[in-house]
């Protein structure tokens, strides 16, 4: 932390020492500018609350996920069930819980594989150039013209709703976007000094990638990552929710929205409880990313002095 | 910012900032080279249809591979023959490739000829072939394809005004109220799940009519059946449409606004602008016409890209509100194992993308001097 105390005057005429400042580590500069943006400390808590909810409600949660219980068929949230049931008899709080975990999990997991094959493909094509970056741009601007979603819902259907697998293709038909950004991030890299250096000394071109240029777009790849999350959860609800993502017994919350649509009207707390925490999940997990651009990127107009 | 980074297209902004100035230099010597600036605008003007004519080619191009690329992925996971598993009486194996092969769709047949069956009746008969139980894709595409393009264009058209215009507004009222107001909510919607927005339209739209105590909104259908008459059919379209519109727009907006705001604020404060605020321009007048022409380019080329992600919107749009488009389409051909019809969709998809990006180019064009002269 800096001391606001006030230096003595510097010049010819004056030999006093300069107080010496503590200098602060980079983590607490990058808290300090995360803790100012106050959106994002709110995201922050809301997915943390959201992740322990997901963890914890099924350990006190009265009925599982699959059980069904006969005497409240479709009945509005009670005591009994604190987010009603559905027309089968599951345990809508359950179901709320287990389905977050699931989203969460495939969305976490589709998000640490897309950063990470986007970085080395992004940054590859970058460094490398020539040819190899022609044809990898060239297979990525093909891929933004194929409607993915298709592709996706061909395979997934096929996948028999295993979310390991969802999660799969969820990193394969994701990854082009950010590399894209990536490779225009690290054009400049290839230039720098550091780069030239490695390059002269003798090490071999993928090790270049990722032992300097990597680890310069670190800050990038830590807003993608939680940009990723946003991009994997909602990519997921539209696959579960037209029935080509996670199927019975397992349950996320798209499938979960899904089976509300249905019954809007009559059972409508099959829809809001699910889709609530769908919302919540998505906007925090965007503030939260707004907050990481503000304390990593240096270029970021957040303003302040640190 | 970082994020900007993707739309922003590695376009060099001190590039188009240098241009500006030297069109500044250049005003004052073009009374006396008249003709010969005439004689420029001409090359000009075929360089221009060249330079569309070629990314016209490209795209078409794309198309082609990205359809023939989908064929072939959706052989390998579609199976046609599962369409006739349990009819009742059963069929043998051979009968159901007896019923396939006239349709191109048995899988005795060797891949390769299958694929040029399917390509050359494209190409020579416009013929998009058959589904496995003999529905022409044609004729279901023909019919389908304009209630999603309704929706779809519909949707990209208002979302981009919309979001332009806010971030226009915000940014000359940088961190006011309306600016924060305007940018919260936009954080907010941006990253509301279509299916959520759709889902909270109809509840509020039933609550409205509810209230109202007459059927303002529809809240499922594209059209209904019996109304005749021009304005009743106008009148009956905008009240199916409005709904499923308003669902795509509310979750689409927010990132034009949040991404023209950005652009437009690193303009403001640039010299061009503040050349033409010292000729005399009011500082409307020089946001209009200096700064905001600058920072449309990267948002035009942004729209292009969007468009899928529009197309998935609609996908799921139309089958919330049960409109029978390509959506409900796409839905039905993978069920059903329906190879061609998933091929046409993937098509459409790609002709989507294509229109709008070369709608993009033509907007850079009219926009970007730098095109114009190179």
């Amino acid at each position: 932390m800096s001391t606001d105390q006030i230096q003595p005057p510097v010049g010819p005429d004056t030999t006093a020492a300069r107080i010496p400042r503590k200098r602060m580590s980079l983590w607490s500069l990058y808290t300090r500018r995360f803790v100012r943006n106050r959106p994002a400390v709110a995201g922050i808590f809301i997915f943390i609350l959201l992740v322990l909810f997901s963890v914890i409600a099924p350990f006190f949660a009265k009925y599982d996920h699959i059980e069904l219980d006969f005497l409240n068929l479709s009945s509005p949230p009670s005591s009994e069930h604190w987010f009603g049931t559905t027309s089968a008899g599951n345990d809508t709080f359950a179901q709320v819980a287990i389905g977050l975990q699931r989203s969460l999990m495939i969305a976490v997991s589709v998000s640490v594989g897309t950063t990470i094959l986007s970085a080395i493909v992004g940054t590859a094509a970058a460094y490398f150039g020539g040819l190899i970056e022609r044809g990898i741009l060239l297979v990525i601007h093909f891929l933004m013209v194929i409607p993915t979603f298709l592709i996706l819902a061909l395979i997934s259907n096929d996948a028999g709703g295993d979310w390991r697998v969802i999660s799969l293709i969820l990193i394969l038909t994701g990854w082009f976007f950010p590399a894209r950004v990536i490779w225009t991030m690290a054009l400049p890299l290839r230039e720098s000094e550091y780069v030239n250096a490695a390059r002269y000394m003798g090490v071999p071109g993928m090790k270049i990638v990722m032992r300097h240029l990597i680890p310069n777009i670190g800050s990038l790849l830590v807003i993608n990552f939680a940009l990723g999350v946003v991009t994997a959860v909602m990519a997921e609800t539209g696959l579960s929710f037209l029935g080509f993502g996670v199927k019975i017994p397992d349950v996320s919350l798209g499938s979960l929205i899904g089976y509300g649509a249905n019954t809007i009207t009559s059972a409508p707390w099959l829809f809001y409880f699910p889709a609530g925490a769908l919302t919540l999940l998505t906007v925090s997990m965007a503030l939260v990313a707004d907050g990481l651009r503000d304390a990593l990127d240096p270029t970021s107009a957040a303003g302040g002095q640190a | 910012m970082f994020a900007g980074g993707l739309a922003k297209h590695d376009r060099d902004p001190g590039l188009l900032i240098r241009e500006h100035s030297g069109r500044v230099n250049n005003s004052s010597t073009q009374r006396c080279v008249g003709r010969r600036k005439r004689r420029l605008l001409e090359r000009k003007n075929t360089n221009l249809i060249k330079y569309l004519l070629r990314r016209f080619m490209g795209w078409l191009l794309m198309i082609v591979v990205a359809t023939n690329v989908t064929y072939f992925l959706a052989w390998a996971f579609l199976d046609p023959r599962s369409n006739y598993i349990g009819r009742r009486p059963p069929l043998s194996r051979d009968e159901v490739t007896q019923l396939l092969e006239p349709r191109n769709l048995s899988d005795t047949v060797p891949l390769v000829q299958r694929w040029w069956g399917w390509f050359s009746d494209i190409i020579f008969h416009w013929d998009w072939g058959v589904s496995a139980v003999g529905e022409s894709v044609n004729s279901q595409v023909a019919y389908r394809m304009w209630i999603s393009a309704e929706l779809v264009l519909g949707a990209t058209i208002i979302t981009a005004i919309l979001g332009i215009a806010l971030g226009v507004y915000t940014a000359s009222r940088q961190y006011k109220l309306a600016d924060r107001i305007g940018q919260a909510t936009s954080v907010v919607t941006m990253n509301i799940n279509i299916v959520v927005a759709a889902l909270g339209i109809v509840l509020l739209a039933i609550g409205f009519n509810d209230l109202v105590g007459a059927r303002v909104f529809f809240v499922t259908g594209s059209h209904s059946q019996d109304v005749t008459g021009f304005f009743p059919i106008v009148l009956d379209a905008l009240q199916h449409l409005t709904l499923p519109t308003l669902a795509l727009v509310l979750v689409g907006y927010a990132q034009y606004h949040l991404l023209q705001r950005t652009l437009l604020l690193d303009n403001i404060n640039a010299d061009y602008v503040r050349t033409a605020r010292a000729k005399g321009l009011t500082k409307q007048q020089a946001i209009r016409k200096h700064a905001l022409r600058t920072s449309l380019i990267p948002v035009a080329t942004q729209v292009a890209f969007t468009i899928p992600t529009i197309f998935t919107g609609a996908i799921l749009t139309e089958r919330i509100f049960g409109w029978n488009g390509m959506g409900r389409y796409f839905l039905d051909t993978i069920g059903k194992n329906d190879v061609h019809g998933v091929v046409a969709i993937a098509a459409f998809g790609a002709v989507l993308t294509a229109v709008g990006a070369i709608l993009s180019d033509i907007a850079i064009v009219a926009l970007d001097p730098r095109v114009r002269v190179s």
